[in-house]
């Protein structure tokens, strides 16, 4: 196997802290291999500014397999990188080409404040979650597994929507930093299912105003979100999620 | 000194029924007066501390990622295993029971495996409540699949996200009792230290991984569900921020570690493809149901997969092991691969990695059946390495994968330290020597769901805790011992950064105390270790401050915990002078090549009581005991 | 009721509101232009339908509704925007459409410029009503009764620089509509499918198409005086 190496410029956001100002700031990554991943360049630029008693980079990242939705970054102004149904872990520097620079900035929206760096606060998500994205059963209580049959294809719709990852690449996209495509795929996920009607009109409601709450912005239907998503979790969520909304208030309540 | 693992009286299938109808309870009422510590947000954490906030208490979450979601267990792909019996092919809580005691080498407690199995079933209730959404038949009802070790389909799944959509499911219950007001959560922060007031466990210190401030906290007991220890390799297919120090901690305040050496290696990971490699990425075991594993003939041999005649390859599973070929368990999978390259037969860029070969099951079956099958791992393979693995043969290696050692528990799965109860990965309770697969969100779930809520209501109602603030002594002196080695690890200064530490103890572990060990290589493995603790407390360079985001710095605390811990492990090994499961040393082999154990000598659990980082640890012992089930000799040829 | 305007005053409540106004207001510009295109059958054709539509009484009601619906629409749009840019303080220094990454993007040029081209009928609609509704009233030889509107609209478009006006506003309404059909039915909960897109921007163009044929028929002389 040849063992071309390249050399890169990263392009990145620094930031000191919340409220510190930022900037883009070079840093040339020389010898480089193309088997890396774009983290892992990350790791190896750090490692250098380590060494040059600089600050290393801050940036978040866990599983590096796709799955935890811990990392996120805008890579050449498109979130987790230029490849569909891909996290920012899983971009390898195979795709680049000797000489390119690759800029990077953090998620940006108001609901997602800056820690450090490309770090970001997106504890907003979990916050809406707890705002009713569950089916309220106490340990213990559950009936037998098969006592409730779900149609395959019921199932299968539900887990597209729950295989949503958290990781906020949906509102770093959108123009309006709108979360409405991670409120949908909670949303549709329980609602496909017999568990989750019984709290249907209460958990789209307080999840809803939980959303608004948090500050983040309407959807404008452009489906920029659906594109960046590493799960390719569909805007049809979004749609389903109107549908739920709507019903929700219009059902004449006691 | 003997352990008592407080393994109740009775027949084994009444052990834990009957447990739970003596077991002392607290009055509703009084449950909120109860404050609980859960570190760790995954399964276990996050099941356990929904459940105790259910049920009423006080439960204070830590976890140091920014959201209980993300926590490592969302990384098991294939499923999760339980006693239902759904499929008819016999199944029931003794065979599950049984197979996981076997698959564990016999080096499990045979009440705490039987109880797992008991509970498993209610596991898939609750998890199927809660809209976690398995894979299901038309007709609307659960589907099952087979796994490693087990001869019929007693695993449930989701797609290839079982760990995914389960820690959602106990993440969206845990964030109900968020909402409830039950559960209070502290994301990005990490434990730093335990505190023990009276000989119990009282309460923690953190550090707030944003701000960097420590804080201290009180409760009247402390549940620690923080993972395994794989990443003491360095590489592994362990999320990056999973770690030791938490377990470790509360190690150096009295809790006995337990097999420490039994670590699960992997046969089927993407090798490393150079020195930046940061992690490494499982491929399904089930690729080895179709693809052949082989090496060239000839050491050295550098030519194209394609250009090596058939005459030429060694398909050393299928030579070596006619009977099970390439399916043969984790372990003899791992060890043979280790072996060949080691012979210089070994490929890719590295001379790490063999070959699995699906050349011969696309002529069979055609390039259509083989994408049906393992499409998205191919594409995951592909994505990663960059090679089609439809017309080159993939690439794999093992790699650390599972830590079945943890911190000693009892049947209630308290450690010796009374009010610290480990759940999940962290403790050493169930899987023996050897993890069977869709094994540990089972463990993870029984332990969070269905036992810690009934054994630590039984703690709380039968002690009587004196009150304790944070602003007690012990706190105190806790919290300023953390802050002295913050500073102190800062003001080294050296050369040498964390991460290049971390990856040479790594690698020193990973080469002498492994897939296959023996007692000189683990002996130059702990003398290394020690050597290099030195130097990294004289060399170390930790950038930035200690009062914001850091990232160096929580890596370096951590990766000076493993350089202590590395040492026990190396330690434990030598001293298990027998094979069994993960652990194999080269001087206890059947005539086979197999995994000799030792039952006269070493059917017990090691746990070991710190006594000082420099200073031998002691090695407690609780023997296991075997009333039913017969201890057998595993073989594949 | 209480439900309905608590509904309104949430970020997906807003959406709705635009959503179900601007199907309303493209489902009048449907009757329009089919009115227009009625000019087409000649001078008494044209001036009979006009007369119609403006001598029922229920004209009072619809021209209320359609200033109910024209004020909603704008001023949620405004509101939503507003909020939408509220969202993001900080702008990326580097950003690009996902379109390169995936097909599933449907955003363009125009579904990035609602608010421009929504803002911008302010400009134009109280013009066109000058124009048209405010402007001479010609009596029709056939019946002094009866306005002949077929005469002013003849005239004004006649002048090139009011042709250019006229058909340059109806292509900004053109372009509002080719991503405003399919967002209004998706804020409605409609699910997001390619002929959705389709007929939205079929609709787009046939209803534009409609309202520049008169103007440019009438410059080049195809229709008599």
């Amino acid at each position: 196997m040849s063992e071309a190496t390249m050399t890169l410029t990263l392009r990145v956001w620094r930031q000191a802290g919340p409220d510190a100002p930022g900037r883009l700031v070079d840093y040339c990554a020389r010898g480089v291999s193309p088997h890396m991943s774009l983290l892992e360049l990350l790791d190896v630029v750090n490692e250098d500014l380590t060494a040059k008693g600089e600050e290393p980079i801050a940036f978040d990242s866990d599983c590096r397999e796709g799955i935890c939705g811990s990392c996120g970054l805008v890579v050449d102004g498109v979130p987790h990188g230029p490849q569909a149904a891909t996290t920012t872990c899983q971009v390898f520097l195979r795709h680049y080409r000797d000489g390119n620079v690759i800029t990077i900035e953090p998620w940006r929206a108001r609901a997602f404040p800056i820690i450090k760096d490309l770090v970001v606060d997106r504890s907003a998500l979990d916050r809406i979650i707890a705002a009713g994205g569950y089916v309220s059963v106490d340990t213990g209580s559950a009936p037998e597994a098969n006592a409730i049959p779900v149609p395959k294809d019921e199932a299968e719709r539900a887990m597209d929507s729950a295989a949503c990852i958290g990781c906020g690449a949906c509102v770093a996209a959108c123009k309006n930093a709108s979360a409405v495509l991670f409120v949908g795929a909670k949303i549709e996920h329980l609602t496909r299912l017999p568990q989750g009607l019984p709290e249907r009109e209460r958990r789209v409601l307080a999840m809803v105003t939980q959303m608004d709450a948090e500050g983040f912005g309407s959807c404008s239907n452009e489906g920029e979100c659906e594109a960046v998503c590493p799960k390719e979790i569909s805007v049809t969520n979004i749609q389903r999620l109107n549908r739920e909304y709507a019903r929700a208030r219009l059902k004449p309540r006691r | 000194m003997i352990l008592d693992g407080k393994v109740p009286a009775g027949p084994l299938d009444a052990k834990w029924a009957r447990h739970k109808d003596h077991l002392k309870l607290v009055n509703p009422v009084n449950r909120r007066k109860h404050t609980v510590i859960v570190v760790g947000t995954g399964l276990a954490g996050a099941s356990a501390a929904a459940s105790l906030g259910e049920l009423g208490y006080n439960v204070l979450a830590f976890t140091i990622l920014d959201s209980p979601r993300r926590a490592h267990s969302i990384a098991a792909q294939g499923g999760i295993n339980a006693a239902k019996n759904y499929k008819n092919d016999g199944d029931s809580v003794f065979r599950l029971f049984y197979d996981t005691i076997k698959g564990g080498d016999f080096r499990a407690r045979e009440a705490n495996v039987h109880r797992l199995a008991e509970v498993s079933v209610k596991i898939i209730d609750h998890c199927v409540a809660q809209g976690v959404p398995f894979a299901r038949e038309y007709g609307g009802f659960l589907d099952n699949r087979s796994f490693g070790g087990a001869q019929l389909s007693r695993t449930f799944y989701a797609r290839g996200q079982t760990g995914q959509q389960l820690l959602i499911g106990a993440y969206g219950a845990l964030m109900r009792q968020v909402h409830a007001g039950t559960v209070k959560i502290f994301p990005r922060h990490e434990m730093l230290d335990l505190v023990v007031v009276d000989g119990r466990a009282r309460g923690i210190v953190t550090r707030n991984l944003v701000t960097g401030e420590l804080e201290r906290w009180a409760g009247d007991a402390v549940l620690l569900a923080t993972g395994g220890y794989g990443n003491l390799y360095f590489l592994s297919t362990n999320a990056g921020n999973s770690n030791v120090t938490a377990a470790w901690r509360c190690a150096k305040r009295g809790a006995y570690f337990a097999n420490p050496c039994f670590v699960q290696i992997h046969p089927t990971c993407i090798p490393a493809s150079g020195e930046h490699q940061s992690k490494l990425t499982l491929m399904s075991e089930s690729l080895r149901n179709d693809g052949r594993v082989w090496v060239p003939q000839r050491a050295g041999d550098r030519r194209a997969p394609s250009d090596i005649p058939e005459s030429e390859r060694f398909y050393f599973l299928e030579e070596r092991y006619p009977s099970f070929g390439n399916l043969v368990p984790r372990d003899v999978a791992a060890r043979n691969c280790k072996s060949v390259c080691e012979a210089g037969q070994g490929v890719g860029p590295t001379g790490y990695a063999v070959y699995l070969d699906f050349a011969d099951a696309i002529r069979r079956f055609g390039a259509s059946v083989i994408r049906e099958r393992y499409g998205n791992l191919f594409q995951m393979y592909e994505r990663i390495v960059g090679d089609d693995p439809y017309a080159v043969p993939m690439r794999i290696y093992p790699a650390v994968h599972y830590t079945m050692g943890g911190l000693w528990v009892d049947y209630d799965l308290m450690s010796n330290l009374p009010g610290l109860f480990v759940l999940g990965e962290a403790n050493f309770s169930d899987h023996g020597a050897n993890r069977l697969g869709a094994s540990a969100l089972m463990q993870g779930l029984a332990d969070g769901y269905f036992i810690i809520p009934y054994t630590l209501a039984s703690y709380i109602a039968g002690t009587t805790l004196s009150k304790v603030t944070a602003d007690h002594d012990a706190f105190m002196e806790a919290a300023q011992a953390a802050q002295a080695r913050i500073d102190r690890v800062l003001r080294v200064r050296g050369d040498v950064s964390v991460t290049a530490h971390h990856r040479r103890l790594g690698q020193v572990m990973w080469e002498k105390c492994s897939i296959a060990r023996n007692a000189r290589g683990i002996e130059e493995a702990r003398a290394a270790v020690r050597a290099q603790r030195q130097e990294f407390w004289h060399n170390v360079r930790v950038p930035g401050e200690p009062t914001n985001f850091n990232k160096s710095l929580e890596q370096a605390l951590r990766v000076a915990d493993y350089l202590e811990f590395g040492e026990l492990v190396a330690i434990d090994a030598l001293a298990r002078d027998e094979s069994c499961g993960s652990h194999f040393r080269e001087e206890h082999a059947t005539p086979d090549g197999e995994a000799q154990r030792d039952d006269e000598h070493f059917a017990h659990v090691a746990a070991w009581e710190w006594r000082g980082t420099e200073e031998a640890p002691t090695l407690h012992t609780e023997p296991l005991h075997f009333e039913s089930v017969t201890l057998t000799q595993r073989s594949y040829r | 009721m209480s439900s309905l305007v608590r509904s309104f005053s949430s970020s997906l409540g807003r959406k709705l509101l635009m959503g179900a106004s601007g199907l309303l207001l493209l489902a009048f510009l449907v009757v329009h232009v089919a009115g227009n295109l009625v000019l087409f059958a000649g001078r008494d054709a044209f001036n009979g339908y006009s007369y119609h539509l403006v001598s029922n009484p229920l004209i009072y009601v619809a021209e209320l509704a359609l200033l109910v619906l024209f004020t909603a629409h704008l001023v949620a749009g405004i509101v939503v925007t507003a909020r939408n840019r509220a969202a993001r303080r900080h702008r990326y220094a580097v950003k690009h459409w996902a379109r390169g990454k995936s097909s599933k993007s449907h955003k363009s040029v125009a579904s990035s410029t609602m608010i421009v081209s929504g803002v911008f009928m302010i400009a134009f609609v109280p013009l066109h009503l000058w124009t048209f509704k405010w402007g001479p009233n010609y009596p029709s030889s056939a019946d002094p009764a009866v306005r002949d509107l077929y005469r002013l609209v003849i005239e004004e478009f006649r002048r090139p620089l009011e042709v250019a006006w006229y058909v340059g506003a109806m292509l900004v309404i053109g372009f509002h509509l080719w991503h405003g059909f399919a967002s209004g039915c998706e804020s409605l909960g409609v699910d997001d499918r390619d002929w959705l897109r389709r007929t939205g921007q079929v609709l787009a163009v046939a209803i534009t198409g409609g309202f520049v044929i008169v103007p440019i028929a009438i410059w080049l002389g195809w229709v008599p005086a």
